[in-house]
């Protein structure tokens, strides 16, 4: 286990670069998911208040 | 020629249904296809003869980059669209494209200059790939700035596809940097003409990971894009249907 996390001694390198581009995947669908719940409560208030 | 299926892509509440609907199916495609394709970068890939296991960082930094070239095509290809046609829907596809591609940009630089560490000794050099990239970035940052900063939605619509098309110029750039000019960065391995130069023990989960990226955009983009068409049209009987 430990020398698969080593990496031949670029682990001190990959695992960041993996955690930087799979944390930015989940942010960004994360981010989409709050903007599509904002757009559809504002959606909602403003139905609610024209009816 | 029927042309019924691009005039439907016009219509707002088709969009927004046909996003909502296929979502999660291009979301579980995109999770299993990246799960299947980082153990297959991870565990069953051999370390290459030269960079060792520092090469496994290709599964997460080539799919960004290609992702974040790709992603500012479809948005420019998309404003192309919405300045030529008219089509709402299409100046609403390239505004949810550009957040996505941004952060596809700050990935593909992030994980770009951990690997130029170790390789090149440095995490940044003023190199045509890494600056044409850097340059993206900035256009990205100037698109969304420039739709924030007009108030009325049209003109917004038009003036950022404008700056979206011209800024087109770069993909080519970023694309060819590596064999126009002299580079530290890597000559393509895969999208080259003729056959790939890597093995097929490490190519089919690169391969795999394009694919769960290209998922994972299409997933985000028609997410962004059911959120744009409904501040865009809230007054639209159509909203009132699909909210209820």
């Amino acid at each position: 286990m430990s020398e698969f996390l080593s990496m031949s001694g670029y682990g001190k390198y990959l695992w960041p670069a993996f955690a930087l581009g799979f944390g930015i995947i989940v942010l960004n669908f994360i981010m989409a998911v709050n903007s599509l719940a904002r757009a559809k409560s504002e959606a909602k208030r403003r139905l609610e208040m024209s009816s | 020629m029927n042309w019924t299926w691009f005039h439907r892509l016009a219509s707002p509440p088709h969009v927004y249904r046909f996003a909502r609907r296929w979502t999660p199916w291009f979301g579980g495609g995109a999770a299993l296809c990246m799960l299947v394709a980082l153990y297959g970068g991870l565990v069953l890939a051999p370390e290459d003869y030269q960079q060792k296991d520092a090469f496994r960082m290709v599964y997460v930094h080539a799919p960004t980059a290609w992702l974040s070239m790709m992603v500012y095509t479809t948005m420019a290809v998309a404003a192309a669209v919405g300045l030529i046609w008219r089509m709402k829907v299409a100046h609403a596809a390239a505004a949810a494209c550009a957040p996505v591609g941004a952060w596809f940009t700050v990935a593909a630089l992030g994980t770009g200059m951990l690997w130029g560490k170790p390789m090149w000794g440095a995490y940044w050099v003023w190199d045509p790939r890494l600056t044409a990239e850097l340059v993206l970035l900035f256009l990205y940052f100037g698109y969304m700035g420039l739709r924030a900063g007009i108030e009325d939605p049209g003109k917004a619509d038009k003036a950022s596809a404008v700056l979206a098309i011209v800024g087109v110029i770069n993909i080519p750039i970023i694309k060819y940097s590596v064999e126009w000019w002299n580079s530290l960065h890597q000559t393509p391995t895969v999208m080259k003409m003729g056959k790939p130069t890597m093995d097929t023990a490490m190519l089919w989960p690169l391969l795999l990971m394009f694919l769960a990226f290209a998922l994972y955009f299409a997933t985000v983009l028609l997410i962004r894009l059911r959120a744009e068409l409904l501040r865009r049209e809230r007054n639209a009987s159509w909203v009132r249907e699909v909210l209820s």
